[in-house]
């Protein structure tokens, strides 16, 4: 089935270029690895600084993750609101502004324009051009919804996800004279949107998505739509508090923080639960077996890498030797693979057999990408684990150093590095897949037809 | 469930939370002040903070915890390292981490900027945080001396575990553990005596003018620094 209506091809242009920003993620992703694993000699660490690189690495990841909610919205919202997007020309304008500003910044970066916080390295002119697009976005979005008066529940989480997206961008736009008071607020940015905002985005986007797949009745998938996103914003919102255990705030945070974020696993179990159930009372026949794969993929990885490595290290007793360590990273890997990167895969292998306007396509590629890219992402995950253990051991544990601990954890590097060009294999696999299917898919019915046309002249 | 019940469910659970997280960031905005004396963010410390993030300092190494991974946490980098060293690594991080296994690279700070730094790292340093990091702790640096000793099983002198508690480690090395910023201590006893030892490491710039070494006649009695010293006057045995 091709796309319903016109103005949800605009789509498509973001898609490839949140594709090209992932591919580019991972290359930016696999020179950190090797910094870790070897000695770099000193020419090479002033030339490309492990700090830039890793600016490259987490900007990327927020820029293109950003594009595909953005782009899964505008292919989204006609089909709820069955109306045209407000305008195409809009969308455009906001995509090469947002992709510029950020190309700008990652240039920037190169020669050391940062504002120098972690993962908001982005300058403030350029934090304006991002609020610019934000709220050319919004309104976007806004008006098209207005105009076909046709409101969902799905449009309205979906849509308050967004806008709470860009209010708490706005927290992290600031300077702050306090440490403490700026890593307090820095976390309403990160820790409010991956366990708020996006997390509202999600909920929205993978109901919908169920819905269209296996037809669910619309008053089943929103029941447990508002029961999902209810805790999810009960355990998230207060559950911020785990970032605060270190960072000179009051002792209550402990308590708040942990027990808070220990309930936060349960919404992400209601989900999986809520998938699973949804599959099994499918009415259609699902054709597209790819984005099958990724929702129950997505939400098995979703509660192991948020869900379980999350609240292995949320407890204070257990936080205060594993914060700010590999442990983190390993988290930080899974969650965001789990949880978003596959959301968006869902989304492109979802959106791109109807933009490329084909029926049916080979899946067999798409599930060779998917497995490599799984397989991979857990092992890094896991060689993150191994080493962020023997550092808490090592350096905080038995007080042995920092440079001691690392030296332990060399192995774990190389196998990071390992992964993370199986990884980058798996990633090619998809990409060449969702951009070239129509193409393909187009060539193979042609070969059919000819071969019959063929047959039926002998 | 009705769907009624389901939007109850969302609107308690999202109100209740948000206003945990509402009126607690009100309280601790106001007791943050005494936890971070916040009455000595002086200018220059703010400077500083300036200066940090100009560098983009915070992408390799943590401060509170946060931050990138990649080298060690700054939270009390003053009081564990010290001044001078500060400014040695800041100005010339090629030679004091030439043999370390990871480099750090030379950003070109101005003079006014590392007293600047150096401002901030002192400020940071007293934020009561609940004694993190564990690494940087005292009281944690005692509790992982005994749970070393009683894992190896070994017996270890009061110098040896002082030497340890005191993050020596950190800069030194003995026998291939511990860092690279400072010289290995394998065979310090043959060259220096006990007495020698205890003076550099009570006053190092007593000894020499340009060391960048914490005194740590501020931080331990002289029976401690001695055993410290008469700990590492037997180390004969290395390169």
């Amino acid at each position: 089935m091709p796309v319903t209506y016109k103005s949800q091809r605009i789509a498509y242009p973001y898609f490839v270029v949140a594709l090209c920003l992932f591919a580019l993620q991972i290359v930016a992703g696999i020179w950190l690895a090797i910094s870790y694993a070897f000695t770099l000699p000193q020419g090479l660490v002033e030339a490309l600084p492990f700090s830039t690189m890793r600016a490259f690495h987490t900007n990327l990841l927020v820029l293109w993750m950003l594009l595909g909610f953005m782009g899964g919205t505008y292919f989204m919202v006609p089909e709820e609101s069955k109306s045209e997007i407000f305008s195409t020309k809009l969308a455009w304008f906001q995509l090469i502004l947002l992709t510029a500003t950020g190309v700008a910044a990652l240039v920037g970066f190169l020669f050391g324009w940062t504002k120098g916080r972690p993962l908001l390295e982005i300058p403030f002119p350029l934090n304006m051009l991002i609020v610019l697009g934000a709220l050319v976005f919004l309104f976007n979005i806004g008006m098209t919804l207005l105009k076909a008066r046709n409101w969902t529940m799905i449009q309205g989480t979906l849509l308050s996800g967004l806008v709470l997206l860009a209010l708490l961008y706005l927290f992290g736009v600031p300077f702050y004279k306090n440490l403490s008071i700026d890593w307090y607020y820095w976390w309403w940015v990160i820790h409010l949107w991956v366990e708020g905002a996006w997390e509202l985005i999600t909920s929205a986007i993978m109901a919908w998505v169920l819905m269209r797949i296996t037809g669910v009745e619309r008053k089943t998938v929103e029941k447990w739509l508002y029961v999902e996103i209810g805790l999810f914003m009960f355990t998230g919102l207060a559950g911020t508090g785990h970032h605060y255990y270190w960072i000179g705030a009051p002792d209550y945070w402990l308590a708040v923080g942990g027990i808070f974020s220990a309930l936060e696993p349960f919404p992400i179990l209601l989900m999986v639960w809520d998938t699973f159930q949804h599959t099994k009372h499918s009415k259609s026949g699902v054709t597209n077996k790819v984005v099958w794969t990724l929702v129950i993929a997505c939400s098995i990885m979703h509660l192991i890498g948020a869900g379980v490595f999350g609240f292995i290290h949320t407890l204070p007793q257990v936080n205060y030797y594993t914060h700010g360590s590999q442990v983190t990273v390993s988290h930080g890997h899974l969650a965001f693979y789990g949880a978003y990167a596959l959301l968006n895969l869902t989304i492109f292998y979802y959106a791109f057999p109807r933009l490329h306007g084909v029926e049916r396509f080979r899946t067999n590629l798409g599930h060779l990408g998917f497995w490599i890219t799984l397989i991979s992402m857990s092992v890094m995950g896991l060689a993150f684990g191994v080493a962020g253990v023997i550092q808490s051991y090592v350096e905080r544990v038995f007080g042995l150093g920092f440079m001691t601990a690392q030296a332990q954890m060399q192995l774990w590097f190389k196998v990071v590095i390992v992964a993370g060009l199986c990884f980058a294999v798996g990633l090619g696999i998809i990409i060449y897949d969702l951009l070239s299917m129509g193409r393909r898919a187009r060539a193979e019915s042609g070969a059919v037809l000819t071969q019959s046309k063929g047959a039926a002249a002998v | 469930m009705t769907t009624r019940t389901a939007q109850w469910i969302f609107a308690v659970g999202t109100l209740s939370s948000a206003i945990v997280l509402g009126v607690l960031t009100v309280d601790t905005n106001r007791q943050m002040a005494t936890l971070t004396n916040a009455d000595k963010l002086t200018d220059e410390v703010v400077a500083g903070k300036v200066v940090f993030q100009k560098y983009n300092c915070n992408d390799c190494h943590t401060i509170l915890g946060f931050g990138g991974y990649y080298a060690p946490d700054l939270t009390r980098v003053y009081r564990t390292k010290g001044e001078a060293y500060i400014r040695k690594a800041v100005t010339e991080p090629e030679k004091v981490f030439a043999t370390s296994f990871r480099h750090m690279p030379n950003q070109r700070v101005k003079p006014d900027e590392v007293d600047k730094l150096v401002a901030f790292f002192g400020w940071v340093n007293n934020i009561n945080n609940h004694d993190w990091p564990p690494q940087d702790s005292k009281q944690k640096g005692l509790t992982g001396t005994s749970r070393l000793l009683a894992s190896s099983g070994i017996s270890m002198s009061e110098g040896a575990a002082l030497f340890k508690e005191n993050n020596c480690f950190s800069c030194h090395s003995l026998g291939g553990t511990g860092g690279s910023s400072a010289l290995a201590l394998d065979n310090v006893g043959s060259k220096l005596s006990a007495e020698q030892i205890a003076k550099q490491i009570a006053d190092p710039r007593s000894v020499n003018q340009a060391a960048i070494m914490p005194a740590f006649m501020n931080f331990l009695s002289a029976p401690q620094i001695n055993s410290i010293a008469d700990f590492l006057s037997k180390q004969k045995g290395g390169k």
